[in-house]
């Protein structure tokens, strides 16, 4: 087999291995010539581990020369955003604060890839502490999107959206409290996966909202993020918030037509204030999505907004009081931005919090009934692309939360509700930048989203494009 | 339901034992004030009868399509 193995994607490059196409030392290799390539220009990771990952990749391929296959992901080479606890490794969860924290344990989700097998090639970069969207680090510094590295990656997930992108890892745990899995996806142009709130193991994940935390995948495909979902997915003792329902084969639902599918399309909100580009895009994926074999329909939702407040009223109670103790002893050790948004849940009152936890069952109820009849709903992640990191570091200036808002708008809806949403991309701008849709689904349905992703991506190749080094 | 003035904000970080001066207090204000207006139309309108809990019976209800 010929070309470059770190542009394949995760279900072809495991596959390849498995059938000794490849080594998984020369598909390491790949990996860090073009981390080597791109690291300079986007500052993806926040460690890279070379000669471990060799020595990682070497004895995957000594162990399947024995006959022994360690599951479905043997000797493919990954990483991940860096909150998730990996026993004896430094995880600094993007922040100074913890930039030596050394875990003792290794986080459910990230147990289970090394179980199937994987590799690892060191950590991907993020927000401090998962709290914001755009991909500004004032610590370790702004991700850059490889699309275009004078404009930003979104975030929180921001090393595993550019890294993915630029094809230094075949995937890349992203965790999506308020949009940071999806927003990444979008704005760097891979596929993202936020998860029905339960289906993943939170237990060695760095907390931010324990309502609204969902652990996910960043990858090129669908197809892709399927077999991870698959691999993490299903109940944990460590995290007793996990569901206990069978695991579906979500790889099983990727190869089926949109025959009989309903997709619905929302009458407002989603579809008010899109920048132009977005919206033609928006109204090319309803066109594939119908010539592919599915009937849209309009959809009138609840109202939006009111989601997106209780949202954000739950998600700054909730990370304030995870961060207290910090906010007392290191405030000082924060990001400005970072800080002033933990002090924001300092004035939620617990009247209000409980309100806004109480409200959620009725909220889901009502979007369930309003959605009734169809398969999925398609919206765009946000109503922009990617801005520029110069006109979106905003900092804790006054206008900061309302900026935040504006790029979260889209996103958080979904948080509150719990409910899966995939992100694929579905086109560019006039300028090259990407543009993702979001398909939000049932609770638990991560199945049949995965199954019009697959169908859309089998008749477009926007994942498959990559963007070119300087 | 209103949102929380610079000086209540201040009381509240005191009593949550972070306390912050007024220019913080004034800006958390400013902040999180949209947040308050948003949810207003559903704050003091929730019934008794009603727990977070809630929110996992709607997840596990069986929706039909």
């Amino acid at each position: 087999m010929s070309g470059e193995p770190a542009l394949m994607s995760l279900v072809a490059v495991a596959k390849a291995i498995a059938a000794k196409k490849f080594s998984s030392r020369e598909v390491t290799q790949s990996c860090l010539d073009r981390i080597a390539q791109w690291q300079p220009r986007v500052n993806a990771f926040m460690a890279i581990e070379a000669e471990e990952a060799l020595a990682a990749a070497d004895a995957a391929d000594a162990a399947l020369a024995k006959g022994e296959n360690l599951g479905p992901l043997h000797g493919v080479p990954m990483a991940h955003k860096d909150m998730y606890y990996d026993a004896g490794k430094v995880v600094t969860c993007g922040s100074k604060i913890r930039r030596d924290f050394v875990p003792t344990t290794t986080s459910t989700a990230l147990q289970r890839l090394k179980d199937a097998g994987t590799v690892r090639l060191g950590s991907l970069q993020m927000v401090e502490f998962a709290y914001g969207p755009t991909g500004h680090n004032v610590h370790y510094g702004a991700v850059r999107n490889p699309w275009n590295v004078d404009h930003i990656t979104g975030g929180s997930s921001s090393g595993s959206g550019s890294a993915v992108a630029a094809r230094l890892t075949f995937a890349a745990l992203g965790s999506d409290t308020g949009g940071s899995i999806r927003m990444p996806a979008h704005f760097c142009g891979v596929t993202g996966f936020k998860t029905t709130v339960g289906l993943i193991s939170r237990a060695g994940a760095m907390p931010l909202s324990q309502s609204l935390d969902t652990v996910g995948p960043l990858a090129q495909s669908v197809e892709d993020c399927a077999l991870l979902i698959g691999l993490m997915a299903g109940a944990d003792p460590e995290d007793p918030t996990t569901s206990t329902r069978p695991v579906p084969n979500y790889m099983a639902a990727t190869t089926a037509s949109l025959k009989g599918l309903k997709i619905g399309v929302p009458t407002a909100f989603y579809v008010d204030d899109l920048d132009s580009d977005v919206a033609r895009v928006l109204d090319e994926t309803i066109a594939t999505l119908k010539e592919e074999g599915a009937e849209i329909v309009k959809v009138e939702l609840p109202d939006q907004r009111q989601l997106t407040a209780a949202c954000q009223i739950v998600l700054a109670a909730e990370a304030a009081a995870f961060h207290k103790r910090w906010l007392i002893e290191r405030p000082q050790d924060y990001g400005a931005q970072v800080l002033m948004r933990l002090q924001n849940g300092l004035a939620i009152p617990a009247v209000t919090y409980l309100e806004a936890l109480r409200w959620r069952g009725p909220a889901l109820a009502a979007y369930l009934a309003a959605v009734t009849g169809t398969d999925a709903v398609i919206a765009p992640v946000a109503p922009m692309p990617a801005a520029t990191i110069a006109e979106s570091d905003v900092g804790n200036s006054l206008d900061a939360e309302a900026v935040i808002q504006r790029i979260t708008k889209f996103t958080r809806p979904i948080n509150y509700l719990g409910l899966p949403s995939l992100s694929i991309p579905t086109g560019f701008t006039a300028k090259g930048l990407p543009v993702g849709m979001q398909l939000i689904g049932r609770p638990f349905d991560e199945a049949g989203l995965s199954r019009i992703g697959a169908a859309f991506q089998r008749a477009t190749d926007y994942h498959q494009r990559v963007p070119k080094a300087a | 339901m209103t949102r929380p003035d610079p000086k209540q904000v201040k009381a509240m970080t005191d009593v949550a034992g972070v306390p912050q001066d007024s220019e913080v207090s004034a800006r958390i204000a400013t902040s999180i004030g949209p947040a308050f207006d948003g949810f207003a139309p559903v704050a003091g309108t929730l019934p008794m009868d009603l727990e977070p809990a809630s929110f996992l019976l709607a997840q596990r209800t069986k929706v039909s399509k």
